[in-house]
C-alpha cells in the first residue's frame, strides 16, 4: 500500500482513509454473507413449511420480544403475524389488538405461561398440532387470558397446578371452522388440580370438552357459551365450585357433574342436546350437598340425570320439552321443590330412588284434584317405574318409548306404588311463565292447510253431496 | 284401467254418502283441535310431550276408523249382493280389489286432509305455532297409517261374512296392533333367549303397521336417540333421505303384498261361486 505513496502529504493521509473504508466495505459483505447464509440458507426447511400456512409475511418471534422485556414490563404488540411456541417465564402484559396472530407449529405449547401474574390480551392464536398439545398452558398463579381467539387441532388453554387465575371473553375453537373433519379433538379449557380460577364470558365450539375441571376446588365457571361439543361443561371432584348463567345447545351432555359436594349449579341454560343416545341436559352422578337451581334444560333426551346422588337441592328448574324430563337411578334424599316439567315426552321416571323429597313441583300432564282450592292437588303424582325397570333388564325394549300400549301397560302395574317416588303436593297452575323458546310464524303451514281444506272440501262436494 | 277407475269412482261416491264416514270426520277434527287447545301456550316442533300425544291420538283413531270404513265396505258388496252382480260383468278380480283400494283410500286421505287443513287453519288463530317440518311429517305419518292400516281392512273384509263379523275383526286387531302390541309382545319374547329378542322385535316391528310407522315419525321428528344404542344404527339410516325411501319401499311391499294376497282370496270365492 505505500508503495501508492504519494509526494504531497496531504493525499497520503486521504489514501489511508480511503483503505479504512475500504476494509469496513470487505466486513460488510462478509458479515452480509454470513447473515444471508444464516437467514436464509440453513433454514430452508423451516422456511418452507412456516411458508404454506403464512401467506409468505415474515414472521416476527415473539420470544425474543419477551426476552428482551423486563419482568413487570407491559408489551403492546403491533399488528401481524408471530412465530410459536413461546415460553413465558416472568411477569408480563402481553397485548394486541385483535389484529396479533401467533402461529404455531410445533408440539409446545404456543404459549407456556411458567410465570406468575401473566396477563395476555387481544391476540389470535393458531395451533397446528393435534394429540395432547395444546394452544395455551398455563403452569402459575394468577394469570389473566382475555379476550383471546383461539383456534386449535388439541387443546386449547390448559392450566396445570395453577390457581386464581382470570379466563375470560376468549373464543376457542376448533381449527376447521364449521367443525367438520375427523381426528382427536383437545378440550377447550382444562383445568388440572388448579383452584379458585374464575372462568367466564367465553365462547368455545366443536371441540371436545369445552370447560374440563379435574381436581380444582372453588372455580367459578360463569357465563359461558358452549356449542357443538362432546360434554359443555365436565367437572369431576371441583368441590365448592360454581357454574351460573351458561349457555349450551347441541351438545352430547350440557353439564356433566361427577363426584362432588357443595357445588352450585344455577342459571344456566342448556338446550337441544338430543342427537346422541347418552345426551343429556344436566347429567349429575356422585353428587352431593348440592344446589342445582333455575336451570332451564329444553328439548334434550333427557333433561336433568341424576344417578347415585344424596342430599341436593333441586328448585326452579325448567324441564321443557324433553323426551325424558329427570330421570333418576339410585338418587337418595334429594330435595325437589318448585320445578316446573312441562312437555316433555316422559317427565320422570325413578327406579331404586328413595327418600326424595318431591314437593310442589308443577307437572302439566298430570290431571290433579284440588277439594280445598289452595292451588295444590290432594292427590300425589307418583312416579310409574315400569317402562325404567323392563328396559333396565333388556334395553332392546326401548323401541316401545311412549308407545301407546306401553302406557296402557305401565298403568296396569300398580302394585307397590307406595314406595314409588312421588310429588306430595303437586302445583295445580304454573304460576311462573317459562323461558320457552318460541318459533316464528311459518307461512307454509298456513298456505298448506287452506289448500287441504279447499281440496278436501271441493272433493266431498263433487263426490258426496252433488248428485250426477 | 277403465273398469278400476269406475270401481274407484263409485267407491268414493259411496263413502261420500255414508254417514260413518262424516262421524269419523267429526272425531277427528274434535280431536285434534281439543288438543291444539290445550297445547295453544307452546309450540309444536321435534318430539316433545305435545307431539307424543299427538301421536298416540292418532294412532288410537286413525287406524280404527280405517279398519271400519274398510272392511265394512267389502262385507257391504257381499250382504247387499253388488259382487255377486258383479261377478257376472266381464270385469277383472284386480280391478275390483285395486278399484276399492284406490277409492277408500281417496276418501279416507280427503277426511285426513280436511282434519289437517282445520287444524293447520285453526293453529294459525289459536296462536300455537306449527312447525311446519312437524306439520308435514304428521300429515305423511297419518296418511301412511291410513294406507297401511286399509290393507288390514281389506283383509278383514275378504274374510268375514257379514258386518257384525268385520267389527269383531277389526275392533280385536285394533287392540292387538295398537294397546296389546308391547305386553303381547314382552309376555311372549320373555320366554326367549335373551339375544333372539332384539332381531324378532325388529321383525315383529315390520309386520304392525302402527308401530313401523310410529316409530318412523319418532325417528324423523328427532326422538330416535331416545331409542337407545341398541337401535343407533337403524335411526342414522331412517335419518337420512335414502330412510325415507326405504320407509316408502317398505309401505309400498305392505300393500301391493296384501292386495295380491286379497285379490287371490276374492278370486277363490268368483271361481266358486
Amino acid at each position: 500500500m505505500a508503495t501508492f505513496g504519494s509526494p504531497i502529504d496531504g493525499s497520503a493521509t486521504r489514501m489511508t482513509i480511503d483503505m479504512k473504508y475500504y476494509r469496513r466495505y470487505i466486513l460488510h459483505i462478509v458479515a452480509f454473507l454470513i447473515l444471508f447464509n444464516v437467514a436464509f440458507i440453513t433454514p430452508v426447511f423451516s422456511i418452507k413449511t412456516f411458508a404454506s400456512s403464512s401467506s409468505k409475511e415474515p414472521m416476527i418471534s415473539l420470544q425474543e420480544i419477551i426476552d428482551q422485556s423486563s419482568s413487570g414490563a407491559s408489551i403492546v404488540l403491533d399488528s401481524g403475524t408471530y412465530e410459536g411456541p413461546v415460553i413465558i417465564n416472568k411477569k408480563l402484559s402481553i397485548r394486541g389488538d385483535g389484529s396479533v396472530t401467533l402461529l404455531n407449529n410445533t408440539q409446545e405449547s404456543a404459549i407456556a405461561i411458567h410465570s406468575n401474574g401473566v396477563t395476555l390480551q387481544g391476540i389470535n392464536i393458531q395451533h397446528n398440532t393435534d394429540g395432547e398439545s395444546t394452544a395455551i398452558e398455563v403452569t402459575a398463579d394468577e394469570v389473566t387470558l382475555d379476550n383471546l381467539r383461539i383456534h386449535t387441532r388439541g387443546y386449547g388453554i390448559k392450566l396445570r397446578d395453577a390457581n386464581r387465575g382470570i379466563i375470560q371473553n376468549n373464543d376457542i375453537k376448533w381449527f376447521i371452522p364449521k367443525g367438520a373433519g375427523a381426528g382427536n379433538r383437545g378440550n377447550g379449557i382444562d383445568l388440572y388440580n388448579s383452584h379458585d380460577n374464575q372462568i367466564e364470558y367465553n365462547e368455545i365450539s366443536y371441540l371436545r370438552d369445552g370447560i374440563y375441571l379435574e381436581n380444582s376446588r372453588n372455580t367459578v365457571v360463569n357465563e359461558n357459551k358452549l356449542f357443538h361439543l362432546r360434554y359443555g361443561i365436565h367437572c369431576m371432584y371441583v368441590d365448592g365450585s360454581h357454574l351460573t348463567d351458561n349457555e349450551g345447545e347441541y351438545n352430547m351432555t350440557g353439564a356433566m357433574v361427577m363426584g362432588v359436594t357443595n357445588v352450585v349449579v344455577s342459571d344456566n341454560s342448556f338446550r337441544k342436546q338430543s342427537e346422541n343416545v347418552h345426551a343429556q341436559g344436566i347429567l349429575l352422578y356422585d353428587v352431593h350437598k348440592s344446589s342445582i337451581e333455575r336451570n332451564v334444560v329444553e328439548g334434550n333426551r333427557v333433561g336433568i340425570y341424576m344417578e347415585g346422588s344424596s342430599k341436593n337441592q333441586l328448585r326452579d328448574n325448567a324441564v321443557l320439552r324433553n323426551f325424558i324430563g329427570i330421570q333418576l337411578m339410585g338418587a337418595e334424599g334429594n330435595q325437589f321443590q318448585s320445578n316446573a316439567f312441562i312437555a316433555n315426552v316422559i317427565e320422570a321416571e325413578a327406579i331404586d330412588s328413595k327418600d326424595n323429597e318431591m314437593k310442589g313441583n308443577y307437572w302439566d300432564s298430570f290431571q290433579g284434584l284440588d277439594l280445598n282450592q289452595d292451588g295444590i292437588s290432594d292427590i300425589p303424582y307418583v312416579i310409574n317405574p315400569f317402562y325404567q325397570n323392563l328396559i333396565s333388564r333388556n334395553s332392546a325394549y326401548q323401541l316401545f318409548f311412549q308407545s301407546p300400549g306401553m302406557t296402557f301397560l305401565s298403568d296396569m302395574f300398580t302394585s307397590g306404588s307406595e314406595h314409588w317416588s312421588a310429588d306430595s303436593s303437586p302445583l295445580m297452575k304454573l304460576n311462573t311463565t317459562t323461558p320457552m323458546e318460541t318459533a316464528e310464524k311459518d307461512g307454509t303451514v298456513m298456505v298448506t292447510s287452506w289448500m287441504l281444506l279447499f281440496v278436501s272440501i271441493i272433493i266431498i262436494i263433487y263426490m258426496g253431496v252433488l248428485r250426477s | 284401467m277403465i273398469d278400476m277407475m269406475q270401481v274407484a269412482r263409485r267407491e268414493i261416491k259411496m263413502g261420500f254418502r255414508n254417514p260413518w264416514a262424516y262421524s269419523f270426520l267429526i272425531l277427528f277434527c274434535t280431536f285434534s283441535l281439543s288438543l291444539l287447545i290445550i297445547n295453544s301456550q307452546n309450540i309444536v316442533e321435534g318430539y316433545s310431550g305435545i307431539t307424543g300425544s299427538m301421536l298416540s291420538l292418532i294412532l288410537y283413531l286413525l287406524p280404527l276408523m280405517t279398519l271400519f270404513l274398510g272392511s265394512f265396505s267389502l262385507t257391504s258388496e257381499k250382504e247387499e249382493g253388488s259382487w255377486q252382480l258383479l261377478s257376472t260383468y266381464p270385469m277383472g278380480t284386480m280391478s275390483f280389489i285395486v278399484g276399492k283400494y284406490v277409492g277408500l283410500s281417496i276418501v279416507l286421505l280427503t277426511i285426513v286432509a280436511f282434519g289437517y287443513g282445520l287444524m293447520g287453519f285453526l293453529s294459525g288463530f289459536l296462536g300455537t305455532s306449527f312447525d311446519s317440518t312437524t306439520y308435514f311429517l304428521f300429515l305423511v305419518f297419518s296418511c301412511g297409517l291410513v294406507m297401511l292400516f286399509l290393507t288390514v281392512a281389506l283383509f278383514i273384509g275378504s274374510l268375514s261374512k257379514n258386518r257384525w263379523q268385520a267389527l269383531t275383526i277389526s275392533v280385536s286387531i285394533w287392540f292387538f296392533a295398537i294397546i296389546g302390541w308391547p305386553t303381547i309382545l314382552i309376555s311372549v319374547l320373555g320366554l326367549l333367549p335373551y339375544l333372539w329378542i332384539k332381531p324378532l322385535l325388529v321383525a315383529l316391528t315390520f309386520i304392525n303397521p302402527a308401530e313401523l310407522v310410529r316409530l318412523f315419525v319418532v325417528i324423523k321428528l328427532g326422538g330416535g336417540s331416545i331409542l337407545g344404542p341398541e337401535y343407533f344404527q337403524w335411526v342414522e339410516w331412517i335419518q337420512k333421505p335414502s330412510g325415507s325411501l326405504l320407509f316408502a319401499a317398505v309401505c309400498l311391499f305392505w300393500i301391493v303384498g296384501s292386495i295380491i294376497i286379497v285379490y287371490w282370496i276374492w278370486e277363490r270365492g268368483r271361481s266358486r261361486g
